[in-house]
């Protein structure tokens, strides 16, 4: 259903406004940001592998889920973004000061012996002795903390179409029925921690992950 | 622009009929805006975080003692960007608007193509046909060289913060960051102007439809 109502027009509007004055080439989460980096409209060896698209943080009465996907919105054929070179860290601050990380979580992929095989390390997680490892698209678990690390639905949803239709033809255009990142697929690694590893946090987790990329970027 | 006063101008081309109705006087939109308000007003339903205090530094924050859902982390379902427009634009102090305000119309879809599990891993499957990678691997060939090896491509906190209030300049500095540059205040003019611009753009439309923004008039 076209949203026809004056105040969505306006609110349109913010949303090219955001994009233009802030000089993304797509309003998103973060998909396909740093543009330089990331972004095939940008850059001619984007780093699809390394491009962070979501984090989300959630609790439950039991546990604390954390997701990081990358890789997306990736089209219905693409192969999941498992690449051996990049280096994926899910920082936790969990006391004073809050721009300092008390757990690192680091996540890598390796290949396997055999063709089209893929592992995942992670390492650091809260109250695992040593690294969790397996194969991915599998779930993983190691004292009490459950991995799994591949290929998934993009979870993200805004009408990125409406937004650039909205801006070129000067019309009411947006379509709250319409996801640009519908019928696309994400690489993600979840994790889901025990709640009482984190009973001694001082304060609200802060999480935020980074991406590295081994030997410099592409 | 359809606004009031564009709206009065209807039909004046020399009809027959005249109606003796007052003109209602439309106050002049401001044309410049301070946005720092918008930093530093209270979030209504946040644990008293304000804007500023959500994304600096830019760490996804979750307080474990509160019932989770954006800005307390980020749940799949919780549509982050018509909630972090609000917080970019809207006045909290006037009745009738909060967080939720555009998430309530919805601006844009309020969820996501295919729903989610509520199990582990919450991610619902990937869609069409992609080429799965085999899960029949047991050994894996992980990079062990030390982060040194590594260059930072990105990161990311909070949903939609370095695509909406970083510009294009900054983009990779902002990236290349830590959040203990968030906390020196790195960022922090960058920020402001960018909303102060996005005010600008739009603030005679959000002023004319009778929403208040969090800006104030220079």
């Amino acid at each position: 259903m076209k949203i026809k109502l004056p105040i969505f027009l306006k609110i349109v509007f913010i949303c090219f406004a955001v994009g233009i004055l802030s000089g993304s080439s797509t309003f998103s989460a973060d998909h396909l940001d740093p543009p330089g980096r990331t972004d095939p409209g940008v850059d001619a060896s984007p780093d699809l592998a390394s491009d962070i698209d979501d984090v989300f943080a959630w609790q439950t009465d039991k546990s604390v889920i954390i997701i990081v996907t990358f890789g997306g919105p990736a089209a219905l054929t693409a192969s999941a973004a498992f690449d051996r070179d990049v280096l994926y860290k899910i920082n936790i601050s969990s006391a004073l000061p809050a721009d300092t990380a008390d757990t690192v979580i680091t996540a890598q992929f390796g290949p396997g012996a055999n063709a089209n095989e893929w592992g995942v390390r992670v390492a650091g997680l809260p109250g695992v002795t040593g690294a969790l490892e397996g194969s991915v698209d599998t779930d993983l678990v190691k004292d009490g903390v459950k991995v799994r690390a591949g290929m998934f639905d993009e979870p993200f949803f805004f009408d990125l179409v409406g937004f650039r239709e909205t801006r070129s033809m000067g019309l009411i255009r947006f379509d709250r029925s319409r996801n640009f990142f519908a019928k696309a697929n994400d690489t993600a690694i979840v994790i889901e921690i025990p709640k009482e590893r984190f009973s001694t946090a001082t304060t609200p987790l802060g999480i935020w992950a980074v991406t590295s990329r081994f030997g410099g970027q592409i | 622009m359809v606004g009031a006063a564009s709206l009065a101008g209807c039909g004046g081309g020399g009809g027959s009929t005249t109606i003796a109705t007052p003109t209602p006087v439309v106050p002049a939109a401001p044309t410049s805006f301070d946005s720092s308000n918008c930093f530093d007003q209270i979030i209504p339903g946040s644990g008293g975080n304000s804007l500023r205090t959500l994304i600096v530094p830019d760490t996804l924050k979750l307080d474990l003692a509160r019932p989770p859902g954006f800005p307390n982390g980020r749940r799949l379902e919780d549509p982050v960007i018509d909630i972090l427009l609000s917080f970019l634009f809207l006045d909290f102090k006037v009745t009738g608007q909060g967080p939720m305000t555009l998430a309530n119309l919805p601006l844009n879809p309020p969820g996501n193509d295919i729903p989610f599990s509520s199990e582990f891993p919450y991610l619902a499957s990937p869609q069409g046909n992609p080429m799965r990678a085999a899960t029949t691997g047991t050994r894996f060939d992980f990079r062990s060289d030390p982060e040194s090896a590594y260059v930072r491509i990105d990161r990311m906190g909070q949903p939609a913060i370095a695509t909406t209030l970083i510009g294009s300049t900054r983009k990779t500095d902002y990236n290349d960051a830590d959040p203990t540059a968030d906390m020196a205040g790195t960022y922090t003019d960058e920020q402001v102007h960018t909303l102060d611009k996005l005010h600008v753009a739009i603030g005679d439309d959000l002023y004319a439809l009778g929403l208040k923004l969090c800006s104030r008039n220079k």
